[in-house]
């Protein structure tokens, strides 16, 4: 039998209910932002939006929303979790699961564990720090020991699913020593039940048909880089003999033949010379037959800042060039081809769908640890591959321990990691915990402490926040087109 | 809100029951990238100087209305902070609980001031 008080919520609220001037709502968590002079958009605490036309939020939260008057808006705001009739939302507990999910790439901690198999290079381009060691092997290239004592501390992490990611220098030019850790992994993962993806990070100069025969039967993916036309790539990657771009080209449509079109993938970088073609390096991607490029700007640690005439760029600048690619990438799918811009797919995800995205430099709590952790070659625990990029540059500040030294729990619970934690976190950033975006960007301690000497940050002056503000606000402008937003539902479903 | 102009540098100020110091810090601290800014407390109102500004006729009208525009709408923001906390913890509280549930005591709750837990309980649930 109901109680009275159940009875009562039941019946049809009072004409007074509806006509009122001022509403009864009661408000729920969520933030605003002015797009334009004409539009704001609301974002809620899992960040489902509404854009709707300024002093829409100054209505809401005086209660000017009429349930009548606006059923509409009034409608989307109840469905929403903008706002509530009652003082706890009846559906609380569906956003606390939502909530739940997209914080879901938390529930596995750290899956991606990159070992740095050798500091050797074939390459001396004019951002890399690693370039420019010797060819020797004992003083670059990863010990045995430290490459058993990484996969006996990878496999202590709680997560079934690992990544084992080799960097270098040239990973390739101790293929010896990646054939050793795959090996050692494989018998390892199989005693403590992970299942593992093998990707090795390789500029493809030394590959070669029995290096590419190991990969297929052991299903590495191989991920190379691709700096734009061959006048782009070879001034950017210095080698003996010019012909950086000619070997890449080269290596990657080997890697196609013997893995596999679709293991193989080519990353960009982008330097002061790449910001005056953003449509020569697309059409480069898609011309070889790439169906997705990831336009990322320079990372402004380590070696790169030596060399500020070709790497340091305004972020201005950078997003002058991001927005003219992505035009053309567009008009590519507007013209019937499929080809997608990730870091755009990555926030539209995020913007568009209630799952979680593991890109380990845009999220919340940041990728550092977490997602992500560094074995160096000298057996040296970094928090990500910018903190060893730093570390190369003699700043140790994201320096966990050593595989010598330290256990799991000191690396990955210790004093530096509750040190990060405490500024890991955009909620409780300053000027983000406010910040409409908050839920499809990220914190970054790295880059901030990188660029401005401050682990927390300053967002009034910080280019990873004027960044990804940016291209946040970008692509809601673009949405508005509803061509463009269904490009954009292609790109994240995967559906042409 | 009373705004003044001397050399390079906008005073402003604004009375403190009107502006609770979470709005005052919350706004100017986006003013901190370009304008060097001091934000005081005296007697009852906020003084707020930002220096280096450009004091042309047209870049005084635009600051000031940013500045009006943004205390309004940091205003607006920190009523919703305000009045969601309980909620916005409540959330991240539910949703980080692991599918815990609140389950009666299955031992007997020693009852020192006079009443039963499970009379309690049952009574929050029926209002």
């Amino acid at each position: 039998m109901l109680s009275e008080v159940e009875k009562k919520t039941r019946k049809f609220k009072d004409y007074s209910f509806y006509s009122a001037e001022q509403s009864n709502y009661f408000l729920m968590p969520f933030r605003f932002f002015r797009l334009n002079e004409l539009k704001e958009i609301l974002v809620n605490e899992v960040g489902d939006f509404l854009i709707v036309p300024n002093g829409t939020y100054e209505k809401i939260v005086t209660r000017q929303i009429n349930p009548v008057r606006d059923v509409n808006l009034y409608a989307d705001l109840i469905s929403n979790f903008f706002i509530s009739e009652d003082v706890l939302h009846p559906l609380l507990d569906v956003l606390a699961a939502r909530y739940r999910t997209k914080k879901s790439f938390l529930d596995g901690f750290t899956s991606l564990h990159i070992f740095v198999i050798s500091l050797r290079c074939d390459h001396t381009c004019h951002y890399c720090q690693v370039s420019r060691v010797s060819q020797d092997r004992s003083a670059f290239d990863m010990k045995r020991e430290y490459i058993d004592k990484g996969i006996a501390m990878m496999m202590l992490s709680p997560n079934r699913y690992l990544t084992m990611e080799f960097q270098g220098g040239e990973a390739l030019l101790a293929f010896d020593n990646i054939q050793y850790a795959i090996e050692r992994t494989k018998e390892q993962a199989e005693i403590h039940g992970k299942v593992m993806t093998y990707v090795i990070c390789t500029n493809l100069s030394p590959v070669s048909r029995e290096i590419l025969d190991y990969c297929k039967e052991n299903t590495v993916l191989i991920s190379t880089s691709l700096d734009g036309p061959a006048f782009i790539h070879n001034q950017n990657r210095h080698r003996p003999g010019k012909d950086s771009y000619e070997k890449a080209i080269k290596g990657i449509m080997q890697c196609r033949e013997i893995l596999g079109e679709d293991r193989v993938s080519a990353l960009l970088t982008t330097t002061n010379l790449s910001l005056n073609y953003p449509k020569e390096i697309v059409e480069e991607y898609y011309n070889q037959g790439f169906r997705s490029i990831f336009l990322r700007p320079i990372s402004p640690y380590g070696f790169a800042t030596k060399n500020q005439l070709k790497n340091h760029y305004d972020t201005d600048h950078f997003l002058q060039f991001y927005k003219e690619a992505l035009d053309r990438i567009i008009s590519y799918n507007l013209e019937g081809y499929f080809f997608r811009e990730d870091y755009a797919c990555i926030i539209l995800k995020k913007i568009l769908t209630p799952f979680p995205v593991g890109y380990v430099d845009l999220q919340s709590p940041a990728g550092m640890i977490n997602s992500v952790i560094v074995f160096n070659y000298d057996g040296n625990v970094y928090a990500s591959d910018e903190a060893r990029m730093l570390a190369e540059m003699n700043d140790y500040t994201f320096q966990l321990g050593s595989l010598d030294t330290h256990t799991y729990n000191d690396l990955f619970y210790g004093e530096k990691a509750r040190l990060f934690a405490e500024v890991w976190t955009n909620e409780s950033l300053a000027g983000c915990s406010e910040c409409a975006f908050q839920s499809y960007c990220g914190a970054d301690p790295i880059y901030h402490h990188a660029t401005q000497g401050d682990l927390s940050g300053h967002r009034p002056t910080s280019g990873f926040c004027q960044k990804n503000m940016e291209i946040i606000r970008h692509l809601f402008d673009l949405m508005e087109d509803e061509k463009i937003k269904k490009v954009f539902y292609g790109w994240i479903t995967g559906r042409t | 809100m009373e705004l003044s102009v001397f050399n390079d540098c906008l005073t402003i100020k604004l009375s403190q029951a009107q502006y609770e110091e979470a709005v005052v810090y919350k706004c100017f601290y986006w003013y901190s990238g370009k304008y060097q800014v001091t934000i005081k407390k005296e007697m009852e109102n906020w003084n707020i100087r930002l220096e280096s500004i450009d004091v042309s006729d047209e870049a005084l009208q635009r600051l000031t209305e940013k500045v009006s525009r943004d205390l309004s709408d940091f205003k607006l923001r920190q009523i919703v902070t305000n009045e969601t906390k309980v909620i916005r913890e409540l959330l991240t509280a539910k949703a980080f609980a692991h599918h815990e549930t609140d389950e009666s005591p299955e031992t007997n709750i020693t009852d020192p001031v006079g009443f039963d837990p499970s009379q309690i309980s049952q009574h929050a649930i029926r209002s």
